[in-house]
C-alpha cells in the first residue's frame, strides 16, 4: 500500500511533499512526544500527531517515514510546510481526531510498526 | 562587589494548582531569608499573579524576587521566562492572558489557584485554568519575552513531559533560548553527556519547588556576580568578564 492509497481513501489533505506519494507504507505509529517517536516508529511508518512544529520533519526524516499525518485540525507551522517541501516529506492533514484516523488506517490495512 | 549568590531560579506558589497551600510568597520568602537562598524567581505557571505579593514581602529582606512565570507553549514544552522588574512580567503577562485557553478551573480535579498578599491573606482565586497550553508557540514565546528584556531557559529537559527534549526530540535550531534547566534527578554536569541535543547551552538545576521541603532540598545554583541581575546571571552562564558559576 502506498501513501497515494491511503490519501485516496480518507479524508487527508496533501499540504506539502507530494512527490513522495508513491512511498510504500510499512506500517503506522501515533505519538505527540517526539521524543518517543524518534525511538519507536519504524522506516516506513505513517506516523499521526497533533504537533505541526517544525521538527517533526527532521524527525520524520531522521526516521524514513513514509509520511505524516497531522490530525485534529491542527495546523502545521509555515516552516513546517517549508521543510516538508525542501525535504520531501509527505505531510497530510485531517480534521478527524488522531482516534479515528488510526482507527481508519487499521481499517484500510495499515497495522502498528 | 562580586560576591557568591544562591538562587532558586523556578519555584511555585499557591496560585499554582499542583503547589501546596504553604507556599504563599511570605512563606517562600522567610524561608529563603533563613537559610541563605539569596535570589529566587516565583515561576508560577501561565501567570504572575503572586509576585507582587513576594516582591512586597521581601522588600525589607536581603532576598531577591525575580518576576518570572512557568510558561506552557502550544506543543506543551515548559519554559522558565524570567524578567528583572515587574513591569516586564506585566507586559508578558498580558500577551500570555491573549492566548490562554480560556477554559475554568476545576480546583476539586486540578487544585485551588490561590491569589494571595504578602500577608497570606487571600485576594481571590484565579478562575482561568493555568495548567493548560497557550496557542503561543516555542519560538514565539522566547522571541517576545527577549524581546520585552527576559530570558527563557528550558524547564527540566530530563523529565519525560513537559520537556523541550520529550515534546520536540531536539532542540529546535535558532531560540533565543539561554539554557536549559534540569530536575533534581540530574546533576548539571551529567547533563551534557545525557543529553547531546543540548549542545552549547547552559545547564542550570533549580528546585522546581511545589513544597517548602521541596524549596529547601531541591538543588540551587550559586552564581559570582557584581549584582542579583539577569544580565549578571547570563555572564555568569555564559563564563564571561570573571563572572560565573560556583558550587
Amino acid at each position: 500500500m502506498t501513501v497515494n492509497d491511503i490519501v485516496k481513501s480518507l479524508p487527508l489533505t496533501v499540504v506539502a511533499g507530494g512527490d513522495g506519494l508513491g512511498a510504500e507504507v510499512t506500517g503506522g505509529y501515533v505519538s505527540d512526544l517526539l521524543s518517543n517517536v524518534m525511538g519507536h516508529a519504524a522506516a516506513g511508518n505513517i506516523w499521526v500527531t497533533m504537533q505541526g512544529h517544525q521538527n517533526i520533519v527532521a524527525v520524520a526524516s531522521l526516521a524514513g517515514l513514509a509520511a505524516v499525518i497531522v490530525a485534529g485540525g491542527a495546523v502545521p507551522e509555515r516552516e513546517t510546510v517549508a521543510k516538508a517541501e525542501s525535504e520531501g516529506i509527505v505531510l497530510l492533514t485531517t480534521a478527524l481526531p488522531s482516534f479515528a484516523v488510526v482507527g481508519l488506517l487499521y481499517q484500510s490495512g495499515v497495522k502498528g510498526q | 562587589m562580586m560576591r557568591r549568590y544562591v538562587a532558586d531560579l523556578h519555584v511555585h506558589t499557591v496560585l499554582s494548582p499542583c503547589a501546596a497551600v504553604e507556599m504563599t510568597p511570605r512563606n517562600i520568602v522567610w524561608h529563603a531569608a533563613r537559610h541563605g537562598i539569596d535570589i529566587v524567581a516565583i515561576t508560577d505557571h501561565n501567570a504572575g499573579d503572586n509576585v507582587p505579593a513576594a516582591l512586597a514581602a521581601a522588600k525589607d529582606t536581603e532576598v531577591i524576587i525575580l518576576p518570572g512565570m512557568e510558561v506552557e507553549t502550544r506543543e506543551e514544552v515548559h519554559v522558565l521566562a524570567l524578567f528583572d522588574k515587574p513591569r516586564q512580567l506585566f507586559a508578558w503577562e498580558k500577551v500570555v492572558a491573549a492566548h490562554r485557553p480560556g477554559r475554568k478551573n476545576d480546583a476539586a480535579k486540578f487544585g485551588a489557584q490561590f491569589v494571595v498578599d504578602a500577608e497570606d491573606n487571600l485576594v481571590a482565586e484565579k478562575e482561568e485554568l493555568l495548567l493548560a497550553s497557550l496557542t503561543l508557540s516555542l519560538a514565539e514565546t522566547c522571541e517576545q519575552v527577549a524581546d520585552l528584556g527576559g530570558l527563557v531557559i528550558a524547564s527540566h529537559i530530563d523529565r519525560p513531559a513537559y520537556s523541550v527534549l520529550s515534546q520536540l526530540g531536539f532542540i529546535p535550531p535558532g531560540l533565543e533560548l539561554t539554557a536549559v534547566e534540569v530536575s533534581r534527578r540530574f546533576s548539571c554536569a551529567a547533563a551534557a553527556e545525557r543529553f547531546p541535543a543540548i549542545g552549547n547551552l547552559p545547564v542550570v538545576t533549580a528546585s522546581d519547588a511545589h513544597t517548602i521541603d521541596d524549596f529547601l532540598s531541591g538543588p540551587k545554583m550559586a552564581f559570582y556576580i557584581a549584582e542579583p541581575t539577569l544580565a549578571e546571571i547570563r555572564q555568569a552562564l555564559y563564563n564571561v568578564n570573571s563572572r560565573g558559576v560556583v558550587w
